[in-house]
């Protein structure tokens, strides 16, 4: 069974409440319409709600698949609202919030926030910055993580680690140069990612050119300090480097170059990248050479799921994305 | 709201995002040198410009301000 099988099962067992604020997006439509057919999620399209019921039909989508949330019924949006400004943790008062929802992703994530809704899925029309921001001001980030960032999951054919042929990388995507507490953050937001995804104990190894002191330099120091603050935040987590790539993945090269006890040396499952310029360059490598497919990006670090999908993204891999981020938002709520 | 009024307000809640000491800003602060924000703080000051003034500023308006005077501005011209 191949990873996406075992996770597109996962959603079948507790399919949750998606909300679409792109909905009129054929493509967005019709990726929402085939995973809530399919019983993996339960799709709750934004937007004029009788527009909306009119192009399902012209589709051909059965309504009966959907719930439809008006942009214009004003008792649910006010329903919201109470309950969105009654949370402790949100930062927009009534009238700023009102004005916020008249933006479909905004009312999209004020309903995942009050629970309405499990995951927002949006990117199509709107930017990746678009997304970010409105997840920052409407979900916000966990209260010890500093930043955004983001893990890809990659299935390389051969490789042998400890999860078989699957790795967790991170970030290749979003945050550019973290500085140590960033790079710790990121390091912990991703053991969170795959524990709610896969169901992985995380062993997680900070990557760089040196392992345990082989080398000096700036680069290196950038990466010991974020592990030292990554295990001093979260001490119940498996987390240590600095490691070579080699060192934290095999088994035979720790043995050789990791002279002390490590949870994660040669077994690690989930490694993390010092900068953009390695992690980047490090998923290409990965695709190119190691002919793997590379799932994501998922962002991480908000209070619940916030995700992105690529505007130039077809269908299939719209609704492989919608359904990553329901079994996300599923392993978040335990 | 007259500009003075709209500074110092501005001034304080620059200094409630950045939980900074208000006597520590003015309007020659700069965002980028002098607070050293992550975007989250951003994010924060936003929405209380948003809570505290009628104003609507997006995010990237916001943060390609260099100082606290020119985030004014910007607020400025949007109410």
């Amino acid at each position: 069974m191949s990873i996406l099988d075992t996770i597109y099962a996962k959603a079948k067992q507790n399919p949750q409440k998606v909300a679409f604020p792109e909905a009129a997006n054929e493509k967005m439509m019709q990726a929402a319409y085939e995973a809530g057919r399919d019983g993996y999620i339960y799709p709750v399209l934004l937007g004029d709600a009788e527009e909306l019921r009119a192009l399902a039909g012209q589709r051909g989508y059965e309504p009966e698949i959907f719930t439809f949330v008006d942009l214009n019924d004003e008792e649910y949006k006010q329903k919201v609202i109470a309950a969105y400004v009654a949370l402790e943790d949100t930062r927009l008062k009534e009238k700023a919030l009102a004005r916020r929802m008249q933006d479909p992703l905004y009312y999209a994530m004020a309903m995942q926030k009050v629970g309405e809704v499990a995951v927002t899925f949006a990117g199509i029309d709107n930017t990746t910055g678009d997304v970010l921001l409105a997840g920052q001001m409407m979900i916000g980030l966990k209260p010890d993580i500093s930043t955004v960032s983001s893990i890809g999951l990659c299935d390389i054919p051969g490789f042998e680690g400890s999860e078989g042929s699957l790795l967790a990388i991170g970030d290749s995507a979003v945050c550019t140069n973290p500085n140590p507490e960033q790079l710790a953050d990121i390091g912990i937001s991703a053991c969170e990612t795959v524990e709610s995804l896969l169901g992985w104990e995380p062993r997680c190894a900070f990557v760089c050119y040196s392992t345990l002191g082989s080398g000096q330099g700036e680069l290196i120091d950038k990466v010991t300090e974020a592990v030292k603050i990554a295990q001093e935040k979260r001490p119940d987590l498996a987390i240590d480097g600095e490691f070579q790539f080699d060192a934290a993945i095999s088994p035979a090269v720790a043995a050789k170059k990791v002279k002390r006890d490590s949870k994660v040396a040669g077994r690690a499952n989930v490694v993390i990248w010092p900068d953009l310029n390695v992690g980047n360059v490090a998923v290409k490598l990965i695709q190119q050479f190691g002919h793997a497919d590379a799932y994501g990006p998922m962002l991480q670090g908000f209070n619940s799921v916030v995700c992105d999908c690529s505007r130039g993204a077809p269908v299939s891999e719209i609704k492989g994305n919608i359904i990553i981020s329901a079994v996300r938002a599923a392993g978040m709520k335990k | 709201m007259d500009r003075k009024e709209l500074e110092q307000k501005i001034l304080e809640l620059v200094a409630i995002s950045y939980k900074k000491n208000a006597d520590e800003l003015s309007l020659e602060t700069s965002f980028k040198a002098d607070l050293q924000g992550a975007s989250v703080q951003m994010v924060a000051l936003v929405a209380e410009i948003e809570n505290e003034t009628d104003a609507c500023v997006t995010l990237q308006d916001a943060a390609a301000c260099e100082t606290i005077a020119d985030l004014v501005d910007l607020v400025e011209n949007e109410l």
